[in-house]
């Protein structure tokens, strides 16, 4: 039988629409501060994955997104709750509630799940590698199944922003004001967390939970030092991914390491390029003009004052 | 360390478990409580991940796979990790939780390409450097309590004897610059201990699970009291309870030490959230509802007093026409009432007992008074400048005052001499 695209290609595929459906999202996390709440999900939905190969011994793509999919919405539905008492912030009411739950699927996958295949090292370090060798038919055609289930993601996650777009964008930046106006900014706040889940699960039952993290949390931070306005944030963000996917499977290749980690590593050093040289809110750029306005600030008194009302930003 | 494990009763492997649980208990109870108290707990799942790349890097530089060569590294990747966090918070535009999140994943991702650079090194002796922050409490040894505890003891002895610029720091970073203190060296001695606190902790219970382990002591302490140095006092103890309890559960239910010890902290920090005195949320919804019970009571027994004057005594459903309550409600304050004794029935008629008419005289006393202290209140010369308990305003105005009010009130005006 016949593959239809190439081991090579269907990774770098991979990636490229994992990063996609991220980056996508991504931005939104950063405005909203809710980034660590993904690393969370990611890790809370390991109790939904043994349970569904405990009930039903499958590992089948679809069973075990819904079986991950029910524990991250009760991993943000329990993080909202402890927080909605007023008694604990909200960082620690995440660091309540995802621990306990990925200590009960530690505790599945030990008691009763070892040695099937069901190892916390492919859960969570998963293994962008093999998703060639796991594939799909369709219509005598053979596919790395990643490929259907990411596309199937990236363009539900597209079509949810375009649908959505004002409705997220008024949410994420003025929430008092999107309530005025008849959106609630919990029920979109939910939509999105929920659209994080989703993609997280597809995306770390092939390629595992920390390339998911870093491809949401990552190429939106390095976005987010590059631009000012949400469009180009969500644009550049998804192109910070693409560069982190394609860079990282180069790189991998060249140096015979982690496909996930070299991917992780390359969004890693886009983001530090963009701390230190970003045109506006880079580390170097602000010090340089701060010594600049410094040295004229320290300088004899212009000779002819400026006119009133032009002041220099 | 030998006579503390024969002190215990269980064999050899559950005492060294058992101390060393205790140990990462009060650690991370007393340390992590500056990191959650700052609304930074996640810093800690930040830095336990971080931690797995200087463990490779360790075992690449001196080729040792020895718990103290792999801590070193740990702490040493622990401090870049935390330095590079409050490095890029700094630099203005990236807000703390993305600084986290971000740190996070580039070690962990680090981590990953340094073990399969390992791998490749067909060094058969790296096997098992991947479990590092999953955690292993069987595989403690004797000399690693000793490590864990004295690194452990040090850390909380700079704590004992820096609490006084910790706490101002804690509470109000700019105030304690102000005062001149080392705010920056403050915050890295903060930080510090939290990495203390996680090497102590990753190889024991794992990266994920060391969060809970942070968090849970402080959020129970902090349900329990509002002083900082009870807090940290009773966030050791309670880490402690937790870390010994799970270790015994898990070693006679043979489950895996880390998560059992996670869960059993859940519990612990869900019921004092649920049961914490004037605090917690079920004191407070009881709470809530005796108060509301009381009120209706008092109302109740004003319309009636109100209805006696008027004319004859009412039956129950007169009395709910006229005080304009829902029938419901009168009955049920009538039969709170009935059992404090306060009321006589006669032929469906409601009549006040001696000790009813006695209650209802106490109430509208405290009516009157609260309200000349609406009106007179602010002409009064108060030696303390705290406002009185609106509840009790007689016994905390004090005698002198209060007569002064009621005689002002009487008087109808005050005028300034």
């Amino acid at each position: 039988m016949d593959r239809v695209v190439s081991d090579d290609l269907a990774i770098i595929l991979t990636a490229v629409l994992l990063g996609t459906a991220c980056g996508l999202l991504g931005p939104f996390l950063i405005l909203k501060r809710q980034v660590l709440l993904s690393d969370a999900v990611a890790h809370a939905v390991l109790p939904g994955i043994v349970l569904v190969f405990l009930l039903f011994g499958s590992r089948a793509p679809l069973a075990v997104i819904v079986g991950a999919g029910v524990f991250a919405v009760i991993c943000v539905l329990g993080v909202e709750l402890i927080r909605n008492t007023g008694l604990v912030h909200a960082d620690a009411a995440i660091g309540l509630v995802f621990p306990v739950l990925f200590a009960l699927g530690v505790i599945g996958v030990t008691e009763f799940a070892e040695g099937v295949h069901l190892d916390l090292d492919s859960t969570i370090y998963g293994e962008i590698a093999f998703t060639p060798f796991r594939t799909w038919e369709f219509f005598g055609l053979e596919l790395a199944r990643s490929l259907p289930l990411l596309g199937t993601v990236t363009l539900v996650n597209l079509v949810l922003l375009i649908l959505f777009w004002k409705e997220l964008k008024v949410t994420t930046f003025d929430p008092s004001f999107a309530k005025v106006n008849g959106i609630s900014p919990t029920l979109v706040s939910r939509l999105l967390l929920i659209a994080v889940a989703v993609t997280a699960v597809t995306a770390f039952e092939s390629v595992g939970a920390i390339l998911v993290v870093t491809m949401l949390i990552v190429p939106a931070a390095t976005s987010y030092l590059l631009t000012v306005r949400l469009l180009p944030m969500v644009v550049v963000s998804v192109l910070v991914a693409w560069v982190a996917a394609v860079g990282g499977y180069g790189s991998a290749v060249s140096l015979d390491a982690s496909i996930g980690g070299a991917m992780g590593m390359v969004a890693a050093f886009c983001f530090l390029l963009a701390l230190l040289f970003a045109p506006k809110y880079g580390f170097i750029t602000r010090t340089i003009v701060r010594t600049r306005r410094r040295s004229l600030t320290a300088g004899p008194p212009p000779s002819v004052p400026e006119p009133a009302g032009r002041r220099s930003a | 360390m030998d006579w503390l494990i024969n002190l215990l009763p269980f064999s050899y492997t559950d005492s060294v478990v058992f101390i060393g649980a205790v140990i990462l208990g009060v650690a991370a109870g007393v340390l992590g409580a500056f990191a959650v108290l700052r609304q930074r707990s996640l810093v800690g799942d930040a830095l336990s991940h971080a931690t797995l790349p200087g463990v490779c890097v360790a075992f690449i530089a001196t080729g040792a796979k020895d718990a103290s060569t792999l801590a070193v590294g740990a702490a040493v990747a622990g401090f870049i990790g935390a330095a590079m966090i409050l490095a890029i918070e700094r630099t203005g535009r990236i807000r703390p939780d993305a600084a986290i999140g971000v740190v996070l994943t580039s070690f962990f991702s680090l981590g990953i390409v340094l073990l399969t650079f390992l791998a490749n090194f067909n060094n058969a002796n790296q096997a098992g450097l991947d479990r590092y922050l999953f955690g292993q409490a069987a595989g403690l040894l004797e000399s690693d309590l000793v490590a864990m505890g004295s690194l452990c003891a040090v850390s909380l002895l700079l704590v004992a004897l820096a609490f006084r610029p910790l706490k101002t720091a804690l509470f109000d970073m700019s105030f304690a610059g102000s005062v001149g203190l080392p705010v920056r060296l403050i915050e890295l001695a903060m930080t510090a201990m939290l990495v203390i606190a996680i090497v102590i902790g990753v190889r024991t219970v794992g990266a994920i699970l060391m969060v809970a382990m942070l968090v849970v002591p402080t959020v129970t302490a902090r349900q329990l009291t509002s002083r900082l140095s009870l807090l940290l006092v009773i966030a050791g103890i309670v880490g402690a309870m937790v870390g010994s309890t799970g270790a015994l559960i898990s070693a006679s239910a043979t489950l895996p030490t880390g998560p059992t010890i996670v869960i059993v902290g859940f519990c612990v920090a869900l019921m004092a959230i649920l049961l914490a005195p004037r605090r917690g949320v079920l004191w407070r919804s009881g709470k809530l509802l005796r108060d509301r019970r009381r009120a209706l009571n008092e109302g109740v027994l004003i319309d009636l007093e109100t209805a006696l004057h008027a004319g004859a005594p009412p039956t129950t459903e007169e009395l709910a026409t006229l005080s304009g309550r829902p029938a419901s409600q009168v009955k049920k304050g009538l039969r709170d009432l009935d059992r404090a004794g306060a009321l006589r029935t006669e032929q469906g008629r409601i009549h006040l007992t001696e000790s009813g008419a006695g209650m209802v005289h106490a109430l509208l006393h405290q009516r009157s008074l609260w309200s000349a202290w609406l009106e007179y209140g602010w002409t009064l010369d108060i030696p303390d400048a705290r406002e009185p308990d609106p509840r009790d305003l007689k016994s905390s105005l004090g005698d002198d005052l209060t007569n002064t009010l009621l005689q002002r009130a009487r008087e109808g005006g005050w005028t300034a001499s």
